[in-house]
């Protein structure tokens, strides 16, 4: 397993020579950052070359601090069976990443999602515009700056708490005399 | 035909005593409380000794059960369902969702109380209520049906203005007919 992970990571590196690998303790694993130019390409190629004939996933994650948005594309190869990474970075402002649904199809689902619910645009992906969401004209909900509570608190009705509504430990310490311990005064309300 | 008032009456009582024995529930589940159904339904509880049984279509149902969370999207189909049943018919609502958006509180997307948009009959509460409790929320409609106090259709037609208002104000894009009853 070692020598075939070796092996790969080497016929990455010389076909992608801005791969920049990413050391992870597991054997079974390999993990990859590229730029987002690379990704059909390299996706291609492990496709086609090197037995990743399955796209299980493509994770999201949202790097607000950085002001960039990671996507991670993991792919499979059931004969060596060995998981890959394949990541990549945009920019979170005007995001626009390539389209890879021409590879596996199923991308074409996660691509939707990611338009609608991150706001990437994807380079001539097709599809209807609206996929979760219907008439929805606010900024894209999953991302980590947008405050659904104040959102839900402007477009829906709420309804008022209870006036008599009590806190639980000081409602049974008042009525049994008992003293709330330092601890726990802090989970009062 | 029956003017006079009493006789009326007694025509009321009968035909509410009817109506209670029999409620159809559409068989439309809508959040993750549908899963409470079953059960309620089938030999453990057996909600049909109460006269309470599923419905294949809007038209044949009088009850509509809202079961849980409501995003817009769904709110939409429900309205269009609501609309379509026929008088008399009743709405539950099911769960701490229906009434004060339970654990979705603060999500983007969904209706935190259920009665500015459609007329509530009953609300059982609980985060899941369970086939007791509902079988208990039953006993309840039967009992207000009952008493010819379960109007919410009245309501809703009385105030219809106002219901459509609240409905457009989170689905702009109304693509549904309009009625003038």
């Amino acid at each position: 397993m070692q020598q075939l992970k070796a092996n790969l990571i080497e016929h990455i590196k010389t076909s992608f020579k801005d791969a920049r690998e990413k050391d992870y303790p597991n054997e079974n694993r390999l993990d990859f950052y590229v730029n987002k130019q690379c990704i059909p390409s390299i996706l291609t190629y492990a496709k086609d070359r090197l037995g990743y004939i399955h796209l299980s996933h493509i994770a999201i994650v949202d790097w607000l601090e950085d002001g960039e948005i990671e996507l991670i594309y993991i792919i499979w190869s059931p004969e060596e069976k060995i998981k890959m990474f394949v990541r990549t970075r945009v920019e979170r402002e005007n995001s626009v990443m390539p389209n890879i649904d021409m590879i596996w199809r199923q991308a074409n689902t996660y691509e939707r999602e990611f338009r609608e619910m991150y706001g990437i645009q994807f380079q001539g992906l097709e599809g209807e515009q609206d996929f979760l969401l219907e008439d929805w004209d606010g900024p894209p909900p999953m991302r980590r700056d947008f405050d659904t509570e104040a959102y839900a608190d402007d477009t829906f009705f709420h309804r008022p708490g209870r006036e008599d509504a009590q806190d639980v430990r000081e409602a049974i310490t008042k009525r049994s005399g008992e003293e709330i311990p330092d601890f726990a005064k802090k989970y009062s309300r | 035909m029956i003017n006079d008032k009493n006789s009326q009456k007694i025509v009321d009582i009968i035909q509410n005593w009817a109506r209670k024995q029999s409620i159809w529930v559409l068989a439309y589940g809508t959040g993750c409380g549908a899963i409470e159904i079953p059960p309620t339904m089938t030999s453990r509880y057996d909600a049909e000794r109460l006269g309470v049984r599923g419905a294949a279509t809007p038209r044949q149902a009088d009850v509509l059960l809202i079961t849980g969370y409501l995003t817009t999207k769904t709110l939409k189909r429900v309205i269009r369902v609501y609309e379509q049943m026929q008088d008399p018919k009743y709405v539950i609502g099911f769960g701490s969702c229906t009434i004060n958006g339970g654990m979705y509180y603060d999500s983007y997307n969904t209706i935190k109380v259920l009665d500015k948009y459609l007329p509530v009959d009953v609300y059982i509460n609980g985060c899941m209520p369970r086939p007791e409790s509902v079988l208990a929320g039953f006993g309840k409609l039967q009992e207000l049906i009952g008493n010819g106090e379960a109007n919410g259709a009245t309501k809703y037609k009385e105030n219809l203005e106002w219901y459509r208002a609240n409905q457009k104000k989170i689905i702009p894009n109304w693509v549904m007919p309009e009625y003038n009853w």
